[in-house]
Order: C-alpha cells, then structure tokens, then sequence
C-alpha cells in the first residue's frame, strides 16, 4: 500500500489485519465509533439478478438468523435501497420513516432499524461493487460524521477485499500452504491435516480454499493435477 | 432447534469467567455451554478428559506460561483441532502477527467481546 493513500485512525488495524476476525472487529468497531450497532458489506452483483439478502452479505455482525428471516417474508430486489445502489454510488442516508420508502420496500424498516447508511464501494482490481452498511437507530450523522465514516468504510472495505475477496490466481504459495497441499497429495482429510502440522481444522479448510484460488481451480483433484504438473509438489 | 456450543475459558483471571458467562447469556441463537480453567495444566487435562470442546477462548498471558506462542501449541499438541481465539488487551501487538505461525485462529481485544461478537464468532467457526 503506498505510503500517498492516506488511512489516518484505521492505519495500524489494516496493515495488521490478518483474517475475516479482524475486519470484523475493524468494521464493528466503525459502526459503533460513528453511533451505529451493525454493520453488513453486501455484494451488489447485477440488478436483475434475483437475489437475496443473506446471500449478498459478504461479512456482517447482524444478530443471526435476521438476513434469513428478512429473506422468507421479502424480495431484497425490490427494495428501494437496493435499487438506488444500482443507480447511484453516491453514499444515502435512509430512514425507516421516510417517506420514499414506501410499504414492502422500506429496508430499514423490514429488519428492525431506523437509520440505514450505505457506502457505495469497488474492487480496485475487478470493478465489482459491493456497498458497507451502517444500521442502527437515531438521527443522522453530521455531514463531518458522515464524509469521515464513507472514507474509512471505503479505507476498510479495500483492505478486506484485498486479504480475503480477491481472486489471488498466480499468485504464488506460502510455506504453510505448500505443506497443506503436500498433505493433500497424500490423501489426509483436513481434520488429519489439522492435527499433523498443530492448527485448527478451519484453517486447514482456509488455506484450501485460499490454494485453490491461486492455483484456479475448482477442487482438491485438480487441485493436486495441477500442484504436480507445474512442480510445486512432487 | 438450537445448536449448542461449548466454549472453553483458559485465563488465570476468574473475573473474566463472570464477565464472559454475563456476556454468553445475552446471546440467544445458540446455545452456549461455558467451561472454565484456570490454567493450562487444568485446561489440557479438560481436553484430554473427553469433555465437548468446540472452541477455545484463550488469555493471552496465562501465568506461569508465557503468551499464545506457548500456550496455544500446547493444546494443539494435545490433538484439539477446534478454533482457538486469544484474548488480549493489547491484540495489535507485533507479534501477534504470526497468530497462524502458531495455532491460532484470531485475535480479539477484551474490550471488543460482546454478544454480537461472540455470535460472529460462532457463526464464523462452527457454522450449522
């Protein structure tokens, strides 16, 4: 990261962020800084795509079960929210009072807050867009307030797509990996491979999934073929 | 029906054990079964009991062991495979940045747990 982009407070928690735990921690602790109780980083994908909220969220602190529950009783799609993102990426500020959410489409409303801010953001490598969003109640946030949180929402959402969004095909191994792979090769289930080189199983399942978006491919066989045929593993 | 999940609390501290027992209450999609030690002869003999362990929730400075880079390859060499958390109150600490290099699965300040961040937790390592 050049030393130009400028990171201010959040500056040491995402040069040191390591997995999705602490960009958990670094937008949970937004949300609260800025007097909101959750945040979620939503996927927009296209507009026309029938979709559905607990699908689209991509990292988020909402209490469990509520994206779900939202996804059983209304379309996301029909959302106004949903469409403004599509048709804007300039940060709103919505209100489960207002009068332009209209019954059926008030999202704030539909999962229980009054206050929704989303942030309209990119991946810097593929375009993708996603938004962050801020829920909670009260008023809203000062204009100060308000260009502070978009700037460090976008600040944290490049750090978090880059460590664990991204597609990382060609980029090379790390030792750890090389040796889980290794260990692949030789047949061993993950729980197997957890105890032999002393971490957990899900970051055994981790480093998998991070290998097969290096190597490009779509599952452990592959996986191996390919491992061998370019000698990263004999 | 609820899931249920058995957290183990190593920290040498048994305020932490009210504080975290208070917290575990407050969180209603899963249903969570607090374990506690005091230290880590007590803790591995906790695992090597057969007791269910789902995840443990680590203090970083468990006296008279040193930090995570000794406690946590520990209970690994015990053979538990679960998520293992370290709570700190300093996590930003350099070299909590080989946290992986050593068995562990995350990091978390003191100050940060609350319920929302025990049910992200959960949902995050032991999903359904």
């Amino acid at each position: 990261m050049q030393e130009n982009h400028r990171r201010y407070d959040l500056y040491e928690e995402l040069e040191t962020a390591l997995n999705r735990v602490d960009f958990f921690r670094i937008f949970h602790t937004l949300a609260l800084r800025f007097g909101f109780g959750h945040f979620g980083v939503l996927q927009l994908g296209n507009e026309n795509d029938a979709c559905m909220l607990s699908a689209r969220l991509v990292l988020h602190d909402l209490p469990s079960g509520l994206a779900e529950e939202y996804d059983k009783r209304y379309r996301f799609g029909d959302s106004i929210v949903y469409k403004a993102l599509h048709a804007s990426n300039i940060s709103s500020v919505w209100r489960a009072d207002d009068p332009v959410l209209v019954s059926g489409q008030n999202l704030p409303a539909q999962l229980g807050f009054e206050l929704l801010l989303c942030v309209p953001v990119s991946a810097a490598t593929t375009g993708a867009r996603y938004a962050v969003l801020f829920l909670g109640y009260g008023g809203d946030p000062g204009q100060a307030a308000h260009y502070e949180l978009c700037y460090s929402a976008a600040s944290a959402f490049d750090y978090f797509h880059r460590a664990t969004l991204a597609n990382k095909a060609g980029m090379g191994l790390t030792p750890r990996e090389t040796e889980i792979l290794k260990w692949i090769s030789h047949g061993k289930t993950a729980s197997e491979i957890a105890l032999i080189v002393s971490v957990s199983e899900h970051t055994v399942n981790s480093h998998t999934a991070t290998i097969l978006k290096k190597l490009d491919v779509v599952n452990r066989t592959q996986m191996v073929a390919k491992a061998i045929r370019e000698q990263i593993i004999q | 029906m609820t899931r249920k999940a058995h957290i183990l609390l190593i920290d040498d501290n048994p305020a932490e054990n009210l504080i975290l027992s208070g917290l575990i209450r407050k969180v209603d999609s899963i249903d969570i079964e607090l374990h506690y030690c005091r230290t880590m002869d007590s803790a591995i003999a906790f695992l090597l009991s057969g007791e269910p362990v789902s995840m443990v929730l680590l203090d970083n400075l468990v006296h008279p062991r040193g930090d995570f880079r000794e406690t946590v390859p520990a209970l690994r060499h015990q053979g538990f495979i679960g998520p293992i958390g370290v709570i700190s109150s300093s996590p930003g600490d350099p070299y909590f940045q080989s946290l992986e290099e050593y068995g562990a699965d995350f990091r978390i300040d003191k100050s940060e747990i609350d319920a929302t961040a025990i049910e992200f937790i959960l949902r995050e390592y032991l999903p359904d």
